[in-house]
């Protein structure tokens, strides 16, 4: 018997010849369901409870909504199954580029550690914690733009909402990008002819996958014991002990009438809507110093004209053709992402409000209901 | 909350505070968030054919009072053989460097292992961390997965104390201590999810607003049912009344609701309204705005 612990896992004992691997036929089932190369397109996303335990708690944690993580799984026939994910630090140096490096250092020794207690260290995406449902932003649209080439299928964003849990319902969306919206980023391109070729709104950014929640047999064993409750007739019972040792006690807090949450759901849209408005500003005053050049440009090309005309009809040789737009810059186009990203905000902003509301409604009529019996 | 049924076991304290080799006070409870345990159980899953039961480490923080909160775990990887035991010590330190910054305040407090057996390789594994978390104690979570025949699912803790004329790191006594399931309210909704999921509802997810209103009401229905059937035998005589229970009901149902009188009903009528116009006037905006973005002027 050992007296000591061992500082290391023993060296397997004299590793055997390793033989060549068999490859088993796949069995026709499964042949199907088996792609390598991505075809089968994903039509819904799995969670387990783990991964949905794990960000509910990093998103409330974490300050604001800046809890981001990466999403860690498998996909198998069309369905995504996401059986792990970790945290991603939020600053890890003080300039960008260390912490860029910083960043890809912790993600590939959290995967390597992963995979060595046999977790899957497939990254398939991410996760971003939000509030009031507004999630649309450039950076987290970036950065799946960027992984589009890199993971299969494109790899997905998984956002969770801290208010909607906080009022009783656990909230998850998943979405990925779309084909209209990645050609438009690929060309780096987001113009009004840009727009209304790929046909693109703000709805039309992401388009959101199924979710399936999944707890494995074990997991659900154990909560069920956790929120056991001991077997009680309804009849001729003494309330006070059917409140037997229960670890998971029933909860209420979505009958609170509360409605702190309006007031702040309101300044968001009226921050968001200033921040539209000035968006709007920028891009008009752009358009219109555009259009003043191209003005100026074209009375330039037509006095030119006028003047070879002149000088031909003098008999003389007429002035080169100068290239104009050498002499006048006109500015690009500008971009209108970011008012579309605006735009999208109000709009889930709005959306959470009207929602908010109109479950208070319900609740106000049934308190009323109470107070008046 | 506790976490296990209760058993026999006295929480013996055996720490008096200064007569104790390390200092700090000795841990007196444990609260574990489910995070924890659910990477315990996803752990245990993955074991290898090999494994009996697996180790790990638990983080958390520890409060004056000697009370310790377990957040989050992850998996160390160990072999047990007859001969020794082998923890892979460097795995640990790097994953607690990769935790740690993510979640600078969460320490290393313990370690779990599944299973509810007790024996010298425990000793040994927690001698080891008590050095880590040293000048502290660790604590020792054993998980029950209920996957063994005869035990139900359950957890408990444990801390550690040596014993014997001449203390040798593979003998020491585990001391139960309390143990506790714990997590914030706003946590809740996710833990009622997972729930309804593991009992086999087929309800579509996301659930609206209004559905889980529904069921929650239906529960409050429910208890009225008890207590009014409870209060019936009573005033039948059938049952002797508890005057506890009494004074909670009349506490509960004489909560005041003058607030909600018919003029400030009305106003807040009034205003859930407009916020609700206000609203939908908003996002029908947002949607003809972000149409006529895609009109070509002409």
């Amino acid at each position: 018997m050992a007296a000591a612990i061992a500082a290391s896992l023993p060296a397997p004992q004299a590793a055997p010849t390793p033989a060549a691997p068999t490859y088993e036929a796949i069995p026709a089932s499964m042949s199907k369901a088996i792609d390598l190369e991505a075809d089968i397109p994903l039509t819904s996303v799995q969670l387990d409870g783990m991964v949905v335990s794990k960000i509910i708690k990093h998103a409330r944690e974490a300050q604001g909504t800046s809890a981001h993580g990466m999403l860690l799984g498998l996909d198998l026939d069309g369905t995504l199954e996401v059986s792990n994910c970790f945290p991603l630090p939020h600053h890890l140096g003080d300039d960008e580029d260390k912490s860029a490096k910083g960043l890809a250092r912790y993600q590939t020794s959290m995967l390597r550690s992963l995979k060595e207690v046999q977790a899957d260290d497939n990254v398939v995406g991410f996760y971003q914690a939000m509030s009031l449902g507004s999630f649309y932003n450039q950076s987290l649209v970036d950065t799946q733009a960027i992984q589009q080439e890199r993971l299969r299928h494109g790899g997905i964003i998984l956002v969770h909402d801290i208010t909607r849990t906080a009022r009783g319902n656990a909230s998850f969306r998943a979405f990925r990008l779309t084909r209209a919206f990645l050609d438009a980023y690929k060309r780096n391109n987001f113009s009004a002819d840009s727009l209304i070729s790929h046909r693109l709104t703000f709805s039309s950014i992401l388009e959101e996958i199924p979710i399936k929640i999944r707890t494995n047999p074990l997991l659900g064993a154990f909560l069920e014991t956790l929120s056991e409750q001991s077997p009680f007739p309804v009849s001729n019972s003494h309330p006070a002990s059917s409140q037997a040792s229960v670890a998971l006690p029933p909860s209420f807090s979505v009958l609170n009438l509360g409605t702190s949450s309006v007031t702040k759901n309101l300044e968001q849209i009226i921050e968001a809507m200033d921040a539209y408005k000035t968006e709007e500003g920028n891009i008009a005053y752009n358009q219109r110093q555009i259009a003043r050049e191209k003005t100026k440009a074209d009375a330039y090309v037509v006095k030119r004209k006028e003047d070879n005309a002149v000088r031909v009809s003098q008999g003389l040789a007429p002035l080169p053709e100068e290239d104009i737009s050498r002499l006048f810059r006109i500015p690009p186009e500008p971009s209108r992402l970011e008012s579309m990203m605006l735009l999208g905000r109000i709009d889930s902003y709005s959306k959470t409000l009207e929602e908010t509301s109109s479950a208070g409604l319900v609740k106000m009529y049934a308190a009323r209901g109470t107070a008046n019996v | 909350m506790p976490l296990a049924h209760a058993s026999s076991a006295v929480h013996a304290q055996n720490a008096t505070p200064g007569f104790l080799a390390n200092p700090g006070r000795a841990p007196t409870s444990v609260t574990v968030h489910p995070v924890a345990l659910f990477t315990i159980l996803d752990h245990y899953l993955r074991r290898t054919d090999a494994q009996e039961r697996v180790i790990g480490t638990l983080l958390g923080t520890r409060a004056d009072t000697g009370e310790i909160e377990v957040k989050s775990a992850f998996a160390v990887l160990h072999s047990e053989t007859a001969e020794q035991v082998a923890v892979d010590m460097e795995y640990h330190h790097a994953m607690y460097e990769l935790h740690h910054k993510v979640n600078p305040k969460e320490v290393i407090v313990g370690w779990y292992s599944t299973g509810s057996n007790l024996n010298t390789y425990s000793a040994l594994i927690q001698n080891f961390y008590s050095q880590e978390t040293a000048p502290h104690q660790a604590v020792h979570l054993a998980l029950n997965t209920g996957a063994e025949g005869g035990e139900g699912a359950g957890v408990k803790a444990y801390i550690s104390s040596p014993v014997g004329v001449s203390p040798k790191p593979e003998n020491c006594v585990f001391t139960p201590i309390p143990c506790e399931l714990t997590f914030k309210e706003a946590e809740r909704s996710g833990l009622d999810l997972l729930t309804s999921v593991a009992q086999g509802s087929t309800d579509p997810y996301p659930a609206a607003d209004l559905d889980i209103l529904e069921r929650a009401l239906d529960t409050v229905s429910n208890m009225l049912d008890r207590v009014l059937s409870y209060v019936r035998s009573v005033l039948a005589g059938e049952v002797k009344g508890d005057a506890a229970v009494g004074r909670y009901l009349m506490n509960t149902f004489g909560a005041s609701t003058e607030d909600l009188d018919k003029g400030s009903f009305n106003a807040s009528l009034q205003d859930t309204l407009m916020v609700s116009y206000l609203a939908n006037l908003v996002r029908s905006q947002a949607q003809v705005s972000s149409r006529l973005a895609l009109t070509r002027a002409s």
